[in-house]
């Protein structure tokens, strides 16, 4: 609670009789103004400034330092960030300590960079960035703290895109990494924001994969359901959800897109993989998520891989679109019913929204060509407007029987 | 809440950095042995957009080599684009090297001959473009390319590691 509300408020409690005048003043000290703290963030603000003005001097003249210099500032200065790190670690400063940890994995990926950059030296694989992955999750396993378990995820990603991009490869090596390394880090203990960045990041490289090998964007989604059932073997429902979010929604959005584009036949092609190989590595991941879904009792959950149904191999036109849009019906109506079932006031949400955006698709996708135009829009907001409505009224009496069970 | 340093962690720590500084320092002596144990051989280039050098110490360089004829390709399939590829370099006139062949795995060179990694930038009719990441040349204070005007042709002394790292030594202008 915070003290500026406990200040304004609690007059008028005393007045109503709510609490007496000693409990008022016994509520007051047990929140102590904030002003202190804010004094103490001035000598972290001001260390910060004068850190800048040294990092702005070095870098207008760090082209004109001598080699043996240059080398020992960028040594000096990994050193000195992972002592000081320790240091406030140690003293109990703890965000401090994790954040200057941090800047010393930075600096060390800034020294490998710098460095090849100082004897204009260049390696045609990714090992000399493969040393700064390595050195990012061991140590995330030193410590307790999601920034330290968040950068390898992100320097990973950042090493990927690189490797990708100037070398021409894929490096496995680095999404092992990340997948072992980081992953394994976050399986032991299991955070929402970790694992959604997690999946992200491994998302990112999956996108990585297919554009390197030149393959048809639909096996994307293997690696990505991949990641997917892995949130279902998780123990810990919550996080397991958190590294799900990432798959699911690109798995929505590509739904979405052969809803609105399947039609021409052009785009579907570009979608088909060989059918079996394909159809085989997406079943052989649909079994491990089922099962870890069986084995943890979420079964519930299983409606999510109906975006993952292989439209894209029906010949492409209309019969292909109205194929998606029932799926996509499907799919809202399935997490609508699971949040019913589960008395979800956020999913509920979700769920109407995934409802209306159907419908919209739905709508403009079937009766643009054959609608007047004014008519179009006068059906399409009435549409929207009962759709509203409706949902609202089921929304509010879900609501009350839920929270009416709940009473009794 | 203080944490414990258990003192197994701070050991842990003290490995850790030490393993990164030394790789660091690592990096750095596979620039001197570059130098010391490579092989060396002159490239003939010019630098583009000298005007760059008003904003920064950098210049790109476009290498004669870049461009190779697609009869040089000496490898099955087709040319993909940013497929890596070793490039074959022998001497030429000059003491300048001329690409004798494209591969793409590595080729056995002759004496006298070294092999350079590139990829495949883009492919056309009868010609490949290639990049040696060799492009990005930082001009030091002194070098007499800070005064040029357009873009001089220029000699480069590349320095090709056995374990296949490579680096610009020295660049002059060509003809001297």
């Amino acid at each position: 609670m915070s003290r500026k509300f406990l200040e304004t408020d609690s007059p008028a409690w005393v007045a109503e009789g709510l609490i007496t005048e000693a409990q008022r003043e016994a509520l007051l000290a047990r929140y102590p103004p904030e002003a202190v703290q804010a004094v103490g963030l001035l000598p972290l603000l001001g260390s910060i400034l004068v850190g800048l003005s040294a990092l702005s001097v070095l870098a207008a003249n760090w082209q004109n330092l001598p080699a043996g210099l240059r080398l020992g500032l960028l040594v000096g200065s990994i050193v000195a960030a992972y002592a000081g790190g320790e240091y406030f670690v140690r003293r109990g400063n703890r965000s401090v300590g994790h954040g200057l940890l941090a800047l010393g994995l930075v600096f060390f990926g800034a020294g490998i960079i710098l460095t090849s950059q100082l004897y204009q030296l260049v390696g045609y694989d990714v090992s000399g960035l493969l040393a700064w992955v390595v050195a990012g999750v061991l140590l995330s396993f030193l410590y307790e703290s999601p920034t330290l378990t968040l950068l390898p995820i992100v320097i990973g990603a950042a090493v990927q895109t690189y490797c990708t991009q100037a070398l021409g490869s894929f490096s496995y090596a680095t999404a092992g990494l990340v997948v072992l390394g980081c992953g394994g880090r976050w399986w032991r203990r299991p955070d929402a924001l970790v694992g959604t960045v997690l999946a992200l990041g491994l998302l990112w490289q999956a996108g990585l994969w297919v554009l390197v090998s030149h393959s048809k964007i639909t096996w994307f989604f293997v690696p990505a359901m991949l990641v997917y059932a892995a949130g279902d073997w998780h123990p810990n429902a919550r996080g397991g959800r958190a590294l799900q979010g990432p798959p699911l929604v690109a798995a929505y959005l590509f739904a979405l897109g052969l809803a609105l584009f399947g039609e021409t036949d052009q785009y579907a092609g570009l979608l088909r993989p060989p059918v079996w190989a394909y159809l085989g590595a997406l079943g052989a991941v649909l079994a491990a998520s089922v099962a870890g879904k069986r084995a943890r009792g979420r079964l519930a959950t299983l409606p999510d891989w109906l975006l993952l149904l292989p439209g894209f191999y029906l010949p492409g036109g209309l019969a292909l679109a109205v194929a998606t849009l029932v799926v996509l019906y499907a799919h809202a109506g399935s997490v609508l019913a699971r949040a019913h079932r589960a008395g979800d006031a956020e999913q509920l949400t979700l769920g109407t929204v995934l409802f209306v955006v159907a419908t919209m698709v739905a709508y403009f996708k079937l009766t643009w060509v054959f609608l007047d135009k004014s008519l179009f829009f006068l059906i399409g907001g009435v549409l929207l407007l009962s759709l509203s409505w409706y949902l609202r009224r089921r929304n509010a009496q879900r609501l009350a029987a839920a929270l009416g069970s709940n009473k009794q | 809440m203080i944490t414990r340093p258990t003192p197994s962690r701070r050991l842990l720590l003290q490995l850790l950095v030490a393993a990164q500084v030394l790789y660091v320092l690592g990096v750095a002596a596979a620039g001197y042995a570059t130098t010391a144990y490579g092989q060396h051989i002159w490239l003939a280039t010019s630098p583009v957009e000298l005007h760059q050098l008003q904003y920064g110490d950098f210049v790109r360089l476009r290498y004669v080599a870049a461009t190779v004829p697609l009869a040089a390709w000496h490898a099955g399939g087709t040319p993909q684009r940013r497929q890596g590829v070793y490039v074959l370099f022998a001497p030429g006139a000059d003491s300048l090297a001329t690409v004798a062949g494209v591969y793409a795995s590595e080729p056995r060179p002759a004496a006298g001959q070294a092999v350079l990694r590139g990829f495949v930038q883009e492919v056309y009719n009868n010609s490949l473009e290639l990049r040696y990441n060799l492009e990005r040349y930082y001009v030091p204070g002194d070098s007499p390319l800070r005064r040029a005007k357009t873009g001089p042709p220029l000699r480069v002394r590349v320095s090709i590691a056995p374990w296949g790292q490579a680096r610009i030594e020295r660049v002059r202008a060509l003809g001297k």
